[in-house]
This record gives C-alpha cells, sequence and structure tokens, in this order.
C-alpha cells in the first residue's frame, strides 16, 4: 500500500481546480438567473465570472506549469497531428491540457470574457441594465445586449464540445480527465515519463485573485455612481 | 485501487470511437429536439416556414383589429415587435400572440386568469414580471379591461363587437376646408362685405374660414357705433350669428333689426340703452342674450328663459 | 392719424416673393420638378401627407394683429390662462387619494423609485398622505380639498383633469413645454399663435398680455415663456404690470405733452416710411405700427389696467387692492381685457413648488399661504365672467407645469423642516371652464397612490390640441413654415383633441 502516493500525481494546482468547478458553477447561475430574471443574482455571478477569468488570464502567465498558456497552447499542426494520432489509438500522455483542450480551453476563455464584456453595457429593456451600460447609447447596449444573447450559444456549443471531449475520453480512452480535476492528481501510467511540473506558490494566487476582483468590484462601483 | 482516478488495468476504454459519437450524435438529436418540444412555438415556426400550416391572420375589422392592435403596437410592440423581440415574443402580429414566447403561449383561449398576458398586465408595477415594466407607464384600466374581454371572449381574430368592452376613445373629425364651396357662399354678399367692412373697419368678419355667416363686434367702437350703423348693416342681416354691440350707442329701437336676423345665436347688449327688450326672443335661433348693466327689468326676461334662451343681467345686475 | 395700410402693398408684395424664393425652394422646385417626373405614375392617387393648401395667415404689416377668422367655427374666442409656477399639489388640491393616506409614512414602494431620476429624492423616502381633509362638493360631487372654498362655490363650472402627464421634471423646460409645446427655447408661446392665427379685436392693445405676480418677473424659464420664437415678434406677450404705470416706459416721460409725442411719432414715422421705400422691409412697416400701437395704447392700456375704476363691490369680490401687485388685482384686469377683445390674457402666479425647504415651500406653510393668495380671485373671475356672459366664449385654464410626488421629499436623504413633496411629471391635474366644454365633471383617473396615470392620459400637446380646436382650428393646420417644416405648437407628436371633455 505504500506505493500508492508514489503512483498518483499531482498535476492541477489548487487555483486551477477552483477555476474551474467555479465556473462551471457560476454558469449555471447566470444561466438560470437570467431565464428567471433574477437580474441582481445575474450581475454578481457576471462579475464574479469577470474577476476569475482576469485572474486566470493572470495565472495561465505567471502559474504553475500546466497553468500556463505558453505549456499548453501548441502551433496548429502539432494540434493536427495530435488528432490524427488519437484517431489512429495512440497513446501520447500530457500532464495538463492535450494540444486539442489548450485550444479550447482558450476558446471558453475568449467567450466567456466576451460574453461578460457584453453583459458590463447590456440592458434588459426597463428594469436592470449592466454597470456600464449608461456609458454607452442606448442604441449600442441594445446592440450589445442582442450580441450577449448570441455570445451564449457559443458558450453553449462549446461546453457541449468540451463535454462530448471528456466523455471521449473517459468511455472511449478509458482516460478519466474529470477525476483528476477534483483531486489535482493523475496516474503516473498516464503521464508523460519526463514530468516536470513546478507549482506557484499559492499566496500569488491570492494576491492576483484579489486584484482581479478588485477590477470587478471597481467595474460595480464605476456603475453604481453612474446609476 | 480507487476506480476513481480512472486507471484500470485496461488499456483501452470500453466503446469504440465510433459507437461512442454516435451515441453523442443521438443524445444530441434528442436534447434538440426535447428543446423545441418546450417551445412548441419553435415548432409552429417550423411548420409554417415550411408551408405546412397557415399562418393565423385576423379579419381587419374585428375587435382584435381595432381595439387590442393599436394598443398592441403601442404600448407592447417597442420590445416585443419588429425591432426587438424579447423572451422571443412578438406582439405586433396576430400570429405572433397565438405564438406565444420562449416561455410558452401568452393566451389561452377564453382563460383570461391563466393567461400570461393578461397575468402580466394586471400585476402592480412594483412586481419584477409586471409589464410594462415599472419605469414605463402601466396600461390604462380601460386598456386592460380591452384585453381581458378579449382573451375571455376567445382571443378571435373574427369576432366583431364584444359587449361591455369600454367605448373606444372617441375621435374628433376634424372638417376639411373646401375653398371652391366657401367661395361661392359668399359670393352673393362678398362685395356688400367688403364695402361694409370697410366702412367699419373690425366690426365685420367671417366666423370662420369655411363658412359664408357673419359676426359683427362694435363693443370696441362704443359710442360710436349707434342705431342707424346697425342700420346700415341690414343687408348683411341674415348672415349675422353673433353680435356685440355692448356699450354701443343702440337704443330700443334697434331691437326689431335684431329680431329679425334669423341666424343670430349670441347677442351682446351690455352696457346699453335699451330697456324694453320684449319681442327679441322672437329672433329665432337666439341661444344667449347679454343685458348686463341696462335697465331691462327681470320680468322683461321670462319669455326668454322660457325659450330656453340663456340671459345675462337683466333685472338687479351683477 | 394717418392710416399706414395705404402704402404700397405691392412693393412689399415683391419682397416677400423675392424672400419666399429661396435656395430652398429652388431644391424643392429641383426635386419637385424631376422628382415627380419619376414619381408620376406612382403617387398619382396618393394625396399628399395632410392633402391641402396651407391656411393663409398674410395680413398687411400694417395691422399685424388684425382679426382672422378661424379654420372652422370656434366655441371660444379668447384665452385666460392662470398659470400656478412652481406646480401646485395636486394630492393637496383635487387629487383625492384615501389608500395613501393609509399608507402615510410608510416607506414608499421600491418600484416607485428605482431607476427612476428624481428631482431631489434619494434614499427611500416616505409616502405622504394628503395634507388636508377632502369632500365633495357641487351638484357634480367633484372632489376638492378644504384649501380652496371659494373655488369650490363655482366647482360645477370646471372640467378638472386629473390625469395630465408631462415628461419634463424641472421648472423651466416644463413651464416651457406647458406654454410653447417644446421643452426647449426658441418655440412659439401658445398665446402667440393664438394672436397670430385669429389677431386681436382690439388694435389699440396687445392681443396677447401677460399678468405676473408674487415673484416680479423670476420665472424659472423666463420671457421665453411668451416669446414668439420663431413667430413674427408682434405676436410676442406683453408683460403688463397692475400697479403704476402698466407697460414699462409706455407713458410719455414728464414735461411731454402727448401732442408732442405725436409730432415725435410722426417724424419717427416718415423716417421710417421712407426707409420703407428704399429698402422695402415690411418689418419696416411693422415697426412703424408698433410705435403706432404703442401711442394708442398710452390711453387704453392705463383705462384697461386701471382697477380703479371697478365699484367697491367688484374690488371686494376680487380682493383686489388699487395700488399693489396681486393675484386678485390681475384676475380683475383680465376681466377688464377681456372685455376689451385681448386674445389671450397669462396670468402667473408664482411660489408653489412645495418641497419643504424654507417655509414658503411647505405644503403646510407656502401652499396655504398660496391658496389664500388666489382661491378668492380665481372663483371672483370665474363667477364675474359668467354674470357677464364672458364665459360661454371664454377658456379659462388654471394649472402647473407638473404634479408633486407622494411621496414625502427627503432631499439629500434627509427629513425636512417642512412638509414637502418633489417634482412629479406622471401626472398631474389642470382644471378648464368656459366655452365648448363639459363643465361639472372629472377626466382621468390617477392609481390608489396617485403615482401614475391610470385612465385616459393627457398629453400637454392633447391640451394644445384641445385649446386650438375650440379657437377653431385644426392643430395640423395652425403652421407657419420655418426651418424647412412646417411649425406647428403640437410639435412632431401626434396629438388627440380630448373629445370626452368637448360639450
Amino acid at each position: 500500500m505504500d506505493r500508492e502516493p508514489e503512483t498518483r500525481v499531482r498535476v492541477w494546482d489548487i487555483p486551477i481546480r477552483l477555476f474551474h468547478w467555479s465556473i462551471v458553477v457560476l454558469l449555471c447561475v447566470s444561466w438560470f438567473s437570467a431565464e428567471q430574471g433574477y437580474m441582481r443574482a445575474h450581475l454578481v455571478s457576471g462579475l464574479t465570472l469577470l474577476a476569475l477569468l482576469l485572474f486566470r488570464i493572470a495565472w495561465g502567465l505567471v502559474g504553475s506549469t500546466t497553468a500556463r498558456f505558453s505549456n499548453f497552447l501548441h502551433p496548429p499542426r502539432r494540434v493536427v497531428g495530435y488528432l490524427k494520432g488519437l484517431a489512429g489509438g495512440d497513446k501520447i500522455f500530457h500532464a495538463g491540457h492535450n494540444p486539442a483542450g489548450g485550444w479550447m480551453v482558450l476558446a471558453l476563455i475568449a467567450v466567456l470574457l466576451a460574453q461578460v464584456a457584453t453583459g458590463l453595457f447590456a440592458n434588459d429593456g426597463v428594469r436592470f441594465h449592466g454597470p456600464l451600460a449608461l456609458l454607452v447609447s442606448e442604441d449600442a447596449s441594445t446592440r450589445l445586449t442582442d450580441i450577449h444573447g448570441l455570445i451564449f450559444n457559443f458558450i453553449l456549443l462549446l461546453v457541449w464540445c468540451h463535454i462530448v471531449a471528456v466523455g471521449f475520453y473517459l468511455l472511449v480512452k478509458g482516460d478519466n480527465l474529470v477525476w483528476p480535476m477534483i483531486t489535482g492528481k493523475k496516474h503516473r501510467a498516464r503521464l508523460p515519463a519526463e514530468l516536470n511540473i513546478v507549482f506557484t506558490r499559492l499566496y500569488i494566487a491570492l494576491l492576483l485573485l484579489a486584484v482581479s476582483a478588485g477590477i470587478a468590484a471597481w467595474i460595480m462601483i464605476q456603475g453604481d455612481s453612474i446609476l | 485501487m480507487s476506480g476513481g482516478d480512472g486507471i484500470s488495468g485496461r488499456q483501452s476504454g470500453r466503446l469504440s470511437a465510433a459507437a461512442y459519437f454516435g451515441c453523442v450524435a443521438l443524445l444530441t438529436l434528442a436534447g434538440v429536439g426535447l428543446s423545441i418540444l418546450a417551445q412548441p412555438a419553435l415548432g409552429h415556426d417550423m411548420l409554417q416556414l415550411m408551408g405546412l400550416e397557415r399562418v393565423p391572420q385576423a379579419d381587419s375589422a374585428s375587435f382584435y383589429a381595432k381595439r387590442v392592435t393599436p394598443l398592441l403596437e403601442t404600448r407592447c410592440a417597442a420590445c416585443h415587435g419588429e425591432k426587438r423581440q424579447k423572451s422571443d415574443l412578438r406582439l405586433d402580429s396576430f400570429a405572433g400572440l397565438l405564438r406565444g414566447g420562449k416561455h410558452g403561449a401568452v393566451i389561452r383561449p377564453g382563460d383570461t386568469k391563466n393567461s400570461e398576458l393578461s397575468l402580466r398586465i394586471s400585476l402592480p408595477s412594483s412586481d419584477d414580471r409586471a409589464m410594462p415594466p415599472s419605469g414605463k407607464p402601466p396600461l390604462t384600466e380601460d386598456e386592460k379591461t380591452v384585453i381581458r374581454l378579449w382573451i375571455a371572449h376567445g382571443a378571435s381574430g373574427v369576432l366583431r363587437d364584444i359587449a361591455g368592452a369600454p367605448k373606444p376613445v372617441a375621435e374628433v373629425k376634424l372638417p376639411e376646408l373646401d375653398t371652391a364651396r366657401v367661395e361661392k357662399q359668399r359670393a352673393p354678399l362678398a362685395a356688400m362685405v367688403r364695402r361694409l367692412q370697410g366702412r367699419f373697419p373690425g366690426v365685420i368678419a367671417y366666423e370662420a374660414r369655411d363658412t359664408a355667416d357673419l359676426e359683427i363686434n362694435a363693443s370696441l367702437r362704443a359710442t360710436d357705433f349707434g342705431d342707424a350703423d346697425l342700420q346700415a348693416l341690414a343687408p348683411l342681416a341674415a348672415r349675422i350669428v353673433r353680435a356685440d354691440l355692448s356699450g354701443t350707442a343702440v337704443t330700443d329701437a334697434s331691437l326689431p333689426v335684431l329680431a329679425a336676423m334669423p341666424k343670430l345665436k349670441n347677442l351682446r347688449l351690455s352696457g346699453t340703452k335699451v330697456g324694453d327688450i320684449r319681442g327679441l326672443e322672437a329672433a329665432p335661433a337666439l341661444k344667449s342674450l347679454s343685458v348686463v348693466n341696462t335697465k331691462v327689468s327681470g320680468s322683461a326676461l321670462a319669455a326668454f328663459k322660457a325659450k330656453g334662451i340663456t340671459v345675462y343681467g337683466g333685472g338687479d345686475g351683477p | 392719424m394717418k392710416p399706414v395700410a395705404d402704402m404700397k402693398n405691392i412693393h412689399q408684395l415683391d419682397l416677400a416673393q423675392i424672400q419666399a424664393q429661396t435656395r430652398r425652394h429652388f431644391l424643392g422646385w429641383g426635386t419637385g420638378g424631376l422628382g415627380a417626373f419619376f414619381l408620376n405614375s406612382t403617387l398619382a392617387n396618393a394625396a399628399p401627407a395632410g392633402g391641402h393648401a396651407p391656411l393663409d395667415f398674410a395680413r398687411n404689416p400694417a395691422t399685424p394683429l388684425s382679426v382672422l377668422p378661424p379654420q372652422f367655427a370656434g366655441k371660444i374666442k379668447r384665452v385666460i390662462y392662470l398659470h400656478m409656477g412652481g406646480a401646485p399639489s395636486q394630492l393637496e388640491l383635487f387629487d383625492y387619494k384615501p389608500t395613501l393616506a393609509r399608507f402615510h409614512g410608510h416607506d414608499c414602494p421600491e418600484s416607485f423609485i428605482k431607476g427612476k431620476r428624481l428631482a431631489f429624492i434619494q434614499g427611500i423616502p416616505k409616502l405622504l398622505g394628503p395634507m388636508f381633509p377632502f369632500h365633495r362638493a357641487g351638484k357634480s360631487g367633484t372632489w376638492i380639498s378644504d384649501r380652496l372654498p371659494h373655488l369650490e362655490r363655482a366647482i360645477d363650472d370646471l372640467c378638472v383633469i386629473k390625469s395630465m402627464k408631462t415628461d419634463q421634471f424641472n421648472h423651466a423646460p416644463a413651464q416651457l413645454l406647458v406654454h410653447t409645446g417644446d421643452a426647449r427655447t426658441g418655440y412659439a408661446s401658445l398665446g402667440s399663435w393664438v394672436t397670430y392665427g385669429l389677431g386681436s379685436e382690439n388694435q389699440n392693445l396687445p392681443g396677447f398680455i401677460v399678468l405676473i405676480s408674487n415673484g416680479g418677473t423670476t420665472a424659472n424659464a423666463g420671457k421665453p415663456l411668451w416669446g414668439s420664437g420663431f413667430l413674427p415678434s408682434v405676436y410676442q406677450g406683453v408683460a403688463c404690470r397692475s400697479a403704476g404705470e402698466p407697460v414699462l416706459y409706455l407713458d410719455n416721460p414728464k414735461s411731454v405733452s402727448r401732442a408732442e409725442r405725436r409730432k415725435v411719432l410722426d417724424a419717427v414715422d416718415e423716417i421710417n416710411r421712407q426707409t420703407y421705400q428704399q429698402f422695402g422691409n415690411p418689418e419696416t412697416v411693422t415697426r412703424i405700427a408698433q410705435y403706432e400701437m404703442a401711442f394708442r395704447m398710452q390711453l387704453e392700456a392705463s383705462d384697461a389696467m386701471d382697477i380703479r375704476r371697478e365699484p367697491k363691490a367688484v374690488l371686494e369680490r376680487y380682493g383686489a387692492e388699487p395700488g399693489k401687485t396681486s393675484y386678485a388685482n390681475n384676475c380683475l384686469v383680465a376681466r377688464r381685457l377681456a372685455e376689451r377683445g385681448v386674445r389671450y390674457i397669462q396670468l402667473y402666479h408664482w411660489g408653489w413648488d412645495s418641497h419643504g425647504t424654507p417655509t414658503d415651500e411647505g405644503l403646510n406653510v407656502g401652499l396655504v399661504g398660496r391658496c389664500r393668495d388666489t382661491d378668492k380671485a380665481t372663483a371672483a373671475l370665474l363667477a364675474d365672467l359668467k354674470a357677464r356672459g364672458l364665459l360661454e366664449d371664454t377658456l379659462v385654464v388654471w394649472g402647473g407645469e407638473f404634479g408633486r410626488t407622494p411621496m414625502w421629499e427627503n432631499r439629500g436623504g434627509q427629513e425636512m423642516e417642512f412638509i414637502g413633496r418633489d417634482h412629479h411629471p406622471n401626472c398631474f391635474t389642470i382644471w378648464m371652464a368656459g366655452g365648448g366644454i363639459k363643465h361639472g365633471i372629472s377626466y382621468g383617473e390617477t392609481d390608489d397612490m396617485g403615482y401614475e396615470i391610470a385612465r385616459n392620459p393627457v398629453e400637454v400637446r392633447d391640451l394644445h390640441a384641445t385649446m386650438l380646436y375650440l379657437l377653431g382650428f385644426d392643430y395640423r393646420r395652425l403652421n407657419y413654415p420655418y426651418q424647412g417644416l412646417d411649425q406647428k405648437l403640437t410639435g412632431v407628436k401626434p396629438a388627440r383633441i380630448v373629445s370626452e371633455i368637448l360639450a
């Protein structure tokens, strides 16, 4: 039994895991609150998303190895090669995101960011408007609202791709990607032989998170002063 | 070994890629199908698009077209219309109204209580779901009644009248000016009118641009205007509908002239020397008479009142 | 006096024609000519919007106020508009709200303030019930508070409109909207439109006279309220005083006799005539006309304004005191002007802005005082007009520029020293009396809290359209071409004549 710990290696740091599942929860909250017209909840959820996304971008630059964009954004040729290999039944392992998944992460972040940004300027007709809606003309705000609604479809599409891919790994490849995202650890057998993961210290994450939250709060207050 | 970390003895998954993607495709199709079923409107949209279903149309003479449409157009269509379709709902057409929005139908014909539309417009404006939303003026009671009654009577596009519906606001018909016709009416006396207008500036005027009837106002000429002057206006007598002789020098001698004016409706003799107005009530069209500050006695007025003529002053005076 | 009308009008017509041929007209002709060539077939059956020749308001420039008949027979000949500047509280005078009384002192519902722009209220204000007891009065059973005991006697002559609304919540723009049909300066006032359309019967007095009490000329919106905007300046209102000389600088200076003045005027007129012959500008003729009218006004205006000529009993009924500037005096003068054929008589009485800040702006202090200033005189004016038979062809309008909130004003989130209400554009009350309208009725309703209109909203432009209708005009056809648009009082939005209140 003493071999057990050694077979599992930590690949995901706590900030990444918390980020991932927070996004899942916040997406659901945002969707539900918008549908039901709980706009205050929608506002809070959206601004939290904004803070998290800003943090994630920063973490992608200075965070742990598996969190870094430089680590998981591969040139397209490699992505194509990887996908071909996947179809051919290759067994290539990655510590963090695989080449296809890396771009998926970027796409999700970009789309979510666009969604949050348009949301800041959106309005629901009369009763409610995003914190920065009054900075732009009513026409612009209305147009951004329409875009806000449109982008949501892309989010749904990406989430669908994401889940299908995870399901593919689990059911076809026998590689459970969900569990490591919870525990942070992956079996050594499913990792490349050479592993060099450096984890950034947690307090840096906290610092970055504080700054991101500050920016979101500032936007919120900016908006309030206009209201 | 915990099965949870995705490691098992086997090197590959339980499914072939083809089987997996087949399942995914099936599930996705089912999901899309269910979401369409959840929004019946989408199904109708498709059928109508393919020409398999008739797009509902309302009769242009219907209660809907006459009373409901204008209301929806002005109060709802800014958000639920051509430009914006909040909640995927359009209220600018009969079809859109019956179709409903992404949360389903907004109207249950005959069932006002369970019709979302009627429900929403009835909520107090403090309610988050009230329509039009707080900040926009709510529908007036009459407007609400029109919508409720229409739904209660089956949300029909044909039904013409609904008993008990609030009266539509009456539009004032503004008369059109037919210059040629007016010129013709004025023609016989036009020269005479012009001549007398020259002689008595500011005293004679047409009542309006669309009539040949005349008004005389000699009150501003005060005592410069007397019985002889009124006599001079006799050629126009048949056209005079209003005469203000207040403060002029006319006396009882002018009264027969006035009594003979067939169209005279309003006559003002306040502050004149007239005293005995008996016989004036014979003026066929007379409606009101002012004799404030005159010697006209209260007893002389009974005959006027009996003919329904309103008399100001006389007797004690103000 | 030598009439100016015999001048060579042909010159003036020539000039008018040359002026009319602007580049705009040339371009208009260009599109009309070429465009029509292409569009002829398509538009052959479609009548142009409006579909008729414009009404002609051209006059001899020497007599710019000469009477023109209305478009169709009107119900009224003149207007007396009693404007209560600062906006009196409908909730203390006419619009009785027992439900609001029940919720007095409660926090106001969030929906009243959420997302709304209020002039001064901040935070969550309390609801403020009616400050004074209400009762039904007259045969009509019209609701009225105990602040207007005199007006109550005339209640069956009133048509009370409780569902007026405006889109302006500050005094100056709201007053401009009420009096010029637009919230911005530069538009012609209602009185100017009416004198432009109908002229005035008395050529020795302005057709549009303004009388101001309680606050001198410190109108929020100032003189544009009675300005003529784009209409010729001769149609602007003339502010007269009910004490001292009625129009400043109208009287001859000391030691100048009327005969001497006449000589001076003759000389000035002669010079102006020469100028006109040289340049042919009709404005010069108008100027001669203005000088002449001022000369005639020296006699007529003094006489019309001189309420000392009224019997003591009449002065007593109005509460008028000769020599003072008061609303009561102005009401009496208004009647005298109405008798003398003045077309549009505008009274302003300021001080109704009951915020609760200084003493004079409290509902419990200032409003009470304003009611005391005006109640007796307003009632006397109505009674007097009625007794003299003038009310049947005069329209009397009473009202402010907007209403007041059902909420207790808490300026800056603070409790105020006196009780007050904030500005409220959503609903307010006015009343009308006189020819062509029903009397003894209330029209329109507000909701139980007096916050929004529940029934029969009346926009300011609807009021204007209705007034013009009573005067004999289709509001769409009382036009003046300016800046490429046939300007009209009601602006570009469609208005509605409030048919339900027409007798």
